[in-house]
């Protein structure tokens, strides 16, 4: 197997692993897995005032889904929290020359994310009854 | 460490001896021995004598006579030769073949390639150490059985088979038994006339010297049908013209090897990283430690992903199964014989010393495996049971 110099460096280092401690305020969490795949992933994400301020992830899986899952949480950084439903995976395909047969693995990545979005959905209209907006999102967002 | 990765890889080849490499050159040159070993001229006459004097220490080595050995391109060969040279020297219209689930793709694949004749297989289960029994093989012996393989080392995780006691069942029976002994010759003793052996393969690269060259002990008495033709060389068995420098270099690599030097040794060795790599949590020996050869260590790491396990000791040159089938990302068929699950067969790596490898070598690889192990566990903290079991 030949790996993109951006595989080799994000995974020999990868940036945004861990996950941040329980009870973190504003952290929402996702999860997805596949034992066919080979991967199990999970997001933590930290979001403030409609922002991403910070993501982490853990996985267990392939060097190049280590290297999709912190490219995402280095890209998610200060985005709208919507941008978790929004991930090009096309984008992070390419940037880190993902194999075909290696795709399944990202739609699982995706998936985790998504995961974050309902969570985040869930906890606003728990905390905000009456928040007619999509989940995560502030007026100002 | 220089640059280059360090090599735990010895049971898929191993670098030539300079002792070896010098004997060959000598036969390439025009000022070397270069001669065909079939002229009859003064050329061909020594060149000849270093072919005999060859047989002679590749015989010596694994208990044979010389006029036994018949020297083909390496064990795939001589696997072929001695299994389909059987089945086609036998007339019967009803034949079977043994052999075991655990044994390597040139046997696995010829027998196959019988099945498809029509010939009926049985291929024997291990246990979850990777043994076979004498009762197993007698057990499955029939009428119509031809013949009998079985490896006497394993290429991946280096269990000894008792062979004596299997050559016993066999003889029982009146039934020909092939051993492929590419990983054992050089390391552990090969007995093959005390033990009553009829077939054995043997090959150079996997004791230091070159690759391309190899043997196939053929006892006495013992019929074969050729399969290559175009020649009277080697009794008729293996025609083409014999390849001096190929066939000193077996000679010469066998004349080195010292299994009561060189097993302890690397047995040493091979404990000294088991020894190091066993602090790891939830780490596993696959195989059988009391029944292996002392060259190979095949290691699970529960919990790690096998793609990225490798790929993290990148600087360490290991097998992920046999190097045959290193890129096959299907588990390794010896592995799941053992009973191990797809992702613990594919969080194992195969580790192999060699006679150039130092005890210094096994502190630094310990280290690194210890800490790339404890990096990539930690990434995936959390992650469900499935990872690990």
């Amino acid at each position: 197997m030949n790996y993109s110099p951006e595989v080799l460096q994000r995974f020999g280092l990868p940036q945004a692993d861990g996950a941040f401690p329980d009870e973190t305020e504003g952290v929402v969490r996702g999860e997805a897995e596949d034992r066919s795949l080979g991967i199990w992933v999970r997001f933590d994400v930290r979001v403030h005032e409609g922002l991403i301020r910070a993501a982490r992830f853990r996985l267990f899986g392939c060097p190049h889904a280590i290297a999709a899952a912190s490219l995402i949480c280095e890209r998610l950084e200060d985005q709208p929290a919507r941008s978790l439903s929004a991930i090009d995976l096309r984008v992070v395909a390419e940037s880190i020359d993902l194999p075909v047969e290696k795709y399944g693995k990202l739609l699982k990545i995706e998936d985790a994310l998504l995961e974050c979005w309902r969570s985040l959905g869930d906890s606003r209209a728990t905390s905000e009854p009456g928040n007619s907006r999509h989940p995560g999102e502030t007026k100002d967002s | 460490m220089s640059g280059r990765p360090l090599y735990l890889d010895n049971a898929a080849t191993t670098a030539v001896d300079p002792a070896v490499i010098a004997a060959m050159t000598d036969c390439l040159g025009s000022d070397g021995n270069f001669e065909n070993p079939s002229s009859s001229h003064p050329g061909g006459a020594l060149a000849r004598q270093l072919v005999e004097d060859a047989r002679e220490r590749v015989a010596a080595l694994v208990n044979a006579a010389p006029n036994e050995i018949v020297f083909t391109s390496g064990a795939t060969e001589s696997n072929n030769l001695a299994i389909l040279g059987s089945f086609d020297a036998d007339p019967r219209p009803r034949r079977h073949f043994v052999t075991t689930r655990i044994e390597h793709h040139s046997v696995l694949d010829t027998a196959r390639a019988l099945q498809i004749r029509g010939v009926e297989v049985t291929l024997l289960d291990c246990d979850a150490q990777g043994v076979v029994t004498a009762g197993q093989v007698l057990g499955a012996i029939t009428d119509a059985t031809v013949l009998v393989s079985i490896m006497h080392v394993n290429n991946e995780i280096g269990v000894i088979q008792d062979i004596e006691a299997i050559a016993r069942a066999c003889a029982s029976r009146g039934v020909r038994l092939h051993v492929d002994a590419a990983q054992s010759a050089g390391k552990i003793p090969v007995d093959l006339s005390g033990w009553g052996v009829d077939l054995c393969s043997l090959t150079a690269h996997k004791a230091h010297g070159p690759k391309g060259i190899g043997a196939l002990s053929v006892a006495g008495g013992v019929t074969l049908a050729p399969q290559l033709h175009g020649g009277e060389q080697e009794r008729g068995l293996r025609a083409g013209t014999l390849a001096t420098h190929q066939i000193v270099g077996i000679g010469k690599t066998y004349e080195l090897a010292r299994p009561e030097r060189d097993g302890p040794r690397l047995a040493k060795l091979r404990d000294m990283l088991w020894d190091g790599l066993a602090a790891i949590d939830g780490i596993r020996l696959n195989g059988c430690r009391e029944r292996s050869a002392p060259h190979i260590l095949n290691v699970c790491f529960p919990g790690i992903e096998g793609e990225s396990l490798r790929l993290a000791l990148a600087d360490i040159a290991v097998s992920a199964g046999s190097a045959c089938a290193s890129d096959d990302p299907e588990p390794s068929h010896v592995l799941s014989s053992l009973g191990l699950s797809d992702a613990l067969a594919q969080s194992s790596l195969r580790f192999s010393v060699g006679r150039f490898t130092e005890p210094a070598d096994i502190e630094w690889a310990v280290e690194r495996i210890s800490a790339e192990v404890q990096r990539l566990r930690a990434l995936a903290n959390g992650a469900p049971a499935w990872c690990s079991t």
